[in-house]
């Protein structure tokens, strides 16, 4: 018998980063000196990619012109990191990388999905370290096993865990500084969001809209991880908003509204601009009658305190899912400190971002048959699953027009660059009970396979007038990227990755990554030299978004492209 | 509708080679984790030709620091790559031997572990380790105490 026997001693487990071949273990000091006074003046120093968007103001725009519309067509691949997938992990066939990668003097920190952050080289793709955050195999995941980028400052890197942490690691070594958790995944919390440091504060937000949780932010000390303030995005009663919910019962307390992707900031202003998601349950309203603020809003708030300050709601009491949690972008027109904003429900719109108020509004997708939103902002539902068990088929479907997947905008064109999805659904309304961590939808719903398009379109804010579009026979999922070289880049579900003049819309360059594209493409340069950046790996709510590509190749490489030296 | 199954199915599906190749996931034994000095401490052993972990079922009363003894009662060679907070840990299990993992988790959830040797992972040897628990106080929503299935 084994027991009678005199057992090897096989030691103490070890890590297993350490056996990977070229693994560094640490990375140069590069972040040592990134603080807010850096990051807000990112757009200066356009050899790194010093937060999520950027930039502050969520232009998604690099002024690096050493690749143009002249020499892009001989752009190629310089390096390719791998990440691979090992053992049972959640989301086992929905996990997609979706990161934007930040590069500071050379070092590139990119996050993937089950709790993968990466310090990379960021010329040579060589892997600097690691850090793996164990996630629960049950936690509750909408959309996929999914993470969208970290954010660094003061020598730390920062990444929310899919069990609804926010935690600190030291930038040369990976190491844990701190951890809090800020969400219940015993509620149907979690975490996809990439953080923004703010001041002295990192800011997240958190994810479950489909569960009937309560949204909210959260601000926390960047040094100790002290929790600054919260702030839920559903009032409760007596709160300001609270009227636009049923004064009886709970549906307050299971409203959804998350924060799942990153806000914008305005630092003159001082307000943070916050992108929620859906009411819940999602399609069934006639248990949340009234407006249901503030579900698909921007919410000004102030960061200092947490505190609300400004909002507009793009879909009012919305029973189709159309979070309005894409970014709203910053930008001046004639003077006008503004906001532009491509929601879920198709319509593009332009807000005055120092009260939130509507400057124009107007269609960006071609088949919009929810209802109608005209010139002064007043909406006019028209089809929505209202009777129990009625199948109704209406464009766009829950993913919408644009997903969270971001636009840009350049200010030397002065256009918008928004990936469209043309996609319809049907959905048939069930009503059920509210259980904690169960799917609170409210309807059976299938989006449509047959009959979709998407495409990249360029659209002048001053008249919401498209200047160009290209046309795709797959829906665009995937954030765009502009630069100072007048392109554009972007990547579609079947793994093309583009390049564009932006001023005519022409495809100058493309090359096919092998799987699909669900990412924010970023750009650096390191000794001079520029590179393009994007993860690629489809993944994630793809029966959402994109039912016809559920079997696309599935993918975890960041490639990095540049003009051959 | 399905067929009435037959005791020997249910047994079948306790085994090597019985009703299927390997033994179906999941199932086996479970097992509690102890506390002393305020870290948790369990062991998990591979018997002799069963493929699996046992316990198959690891719980942790809630998150923290796991001291987890492997013993391989077994004469073939296997490993475990478990889960860890930071990075996962991996160990190499020859014939008889026995070793050690430090592991740091959170709770609530549950992890797979596995031999990533041949396809153990398939044939039988995956565990879970279950962390039970609540989230703290301070990370949980304010709202009314709310029905859980």
């Amino acid at each position: 018998m084994a027991t009678e026997t005199e057992y090897v001693d096989a030691g103490q487990a070890v890590d297993f980063r350490n056996l990977s071949p070229g693994y560094v273990g640490s990375a140069p000091n590069v972040t040592k000196n990134v603080n807010y006074d850096r990051i807000l003046k990112a757009r200066e120093e356009p050899n790194n990619w010093l937060t999520y968007y950027g930039a502050y103001d969520g232009q998604r725009y690099s002024t690096l012109d050493q690749i143009n519309t002249g020499n892009v067509a001989h752009l190629k691949p310089e390096w390719v990191f791998q990440c691979g997938s090992m053992g049972m992990h959640s989301g086992a066939s929905t996990y997609s990388l979706e990161a934007s990668p930040l590069v500071i003097d050379g070092v590139m920190f990119v996050t993937g999905f089950d709790g993968w952050i990466w310090a990379l080289d960021a010329k040579t793709g060589a892997e600097l370290w690691r850090y793996h955050r164990a996630s629960p195999y049950d936690v509750r995941l909408c959309c996929g096993n999914v993470n969208r980028g970290c954010a660094v400052a003061d020598g730390k890197v920062f990444m929310a865990t899919l069990n609804a942490h926010v935690i600190a690691l030291d930038a040369q070594t990976g190491k844990l500084i701190w951890d809090q958790p800020y969400g219940d995944v015993r509620a149907g919390e979690s975490a996809t969001v990439a953080p923004l440091i703010v001041k002295d504060m990192v800011i997240v937000g958190s994810s479950g809209g489909e569960f009937g949780v309560r949204g909210h932010a959260d601000a926390f000390k960047l040094e100790t991880g002290e929790r600054v303030w919260r702030c839920y995005m559903i009032p409760e009663p007596g709160e300001p908003g609270s009227e636009t919910w049923p004064a009886e019962g709970e549906a307050w307390a299971r409203g959804g509204a998350n924060c799942w992707t990153t806000p914008t900031f305005d630092p003159e202003l001082n307000l943070l601009y916050f992108n929620t998601g859906n009411p819940c349950p999602d399609f069934d309203g006639g248990v949340r009658e009234g407006d249901n603020l503030f579900t698909n809003c921007v919410v000004a708030v102030n960061p200092d305190t947490g505190e609300k300050k400004a909002h507009y709601q793009y879909t009012p009491h919305d029973v189709w899912d159309y979070d309005s949690t894409m970014e709203n972008i910053l930008f001046e027109m004639d003077g006008r400190k503004c906001s532009g904003h491509f929601d879920k429900n198709g319509y593009f719109f332009v807000l005055d971002r120092t009260d939130c108020s509507l400057i124009r509004v107007v269609p960006f997708v071609d088949r919009i048959t929810w209802g109608e939103i005209d010139s002064n902002g007043k909406v006019t539902p028209r089809v929505f699953p209202d009777k129990e068990g009625e199948p109704v088929h209406f464009w766009p479907g829950p993913a919408g027009a644009k997903e969270w997947t971001h636009a840009c905008y350049s200010p030397k064109t002065g256009l918008f660059y928004a990936p469209v999805q043309d996609v319809g659904a049907t959905a048939t309304r069930r009503r059920r009970e509210f259980k904690e961590s169960i799917p609170y939808w409210g309807a059976g719903v299938a989006v449509d396979t047959e009959d979709v398009a998407g495409y990249l379109s360029a659209i002048d804010p001053a008249t919401g007038q498209e200047k160009w579009r290209f046309r795709n026979e797959h829906p665009m999922t995937a954030s765009v990227l502009a630069t100072g070289g007048d392109l554009v880049f972007a990547g579609d579900p079947a793994g093309i990755f583009r390049g564009f003049n932006a001023s005519s819309g022409e495809l100058l360059w493309q090359f096919t990554c092998g799987s699909g594209h669900h990412s924010n493409p970023s750009t650096y340069t390191v000794d001079g030299r520029q590179f393009i950046a994007v993860p690629v790996g489809y993944g994630a709510w793809t029966e959402g978004f994109y039912p016809g590509a559920l079997a696309q190749a599935g993918g975890s490489a960041v490639f990095a492209f540049a003009l051959p030296e | 509708m399905a067929a009435t199954v037959d005791e020997s199915v249910i047994e079948g599906l306790a085994k090597q080679n019985g009703v299927t190749i390997g033994r179906i996931l999941g199932r086996g034994n479970v097992g509690m984790a102890e506390e002393s000095g305020g870290v948790m401490h369990a062991t998990v052993r591979i018997p002799m030709d069963e493929l699996v972990f046992d316990p198959g079922v690891l719980v942790l009363p809630h998150g923290g620091t796991l001291e987890l003894e492997i013993i391989n009662d077994d004469n073939n060679s296997h490993c475990a790559v478990l889960p860890c907070n930071g990075d996962s840990k991996f160990i190499w299990l020859v014939n008889f031997s026995k070793g050690k993992a430090t592991l740091e988790l959170d709770g609530p959830g549950y992890y797979w572990y596995g031999s990533r040797t041949g396809n153990d992972e398939g044939g039988g040897l995956t565990g879970t380790i279950v962390v039970g628990g609540e989230v703290p106080d301070e990370a949980k929503l304010d709202r009314p105490p709310q029905p859980r299935p």
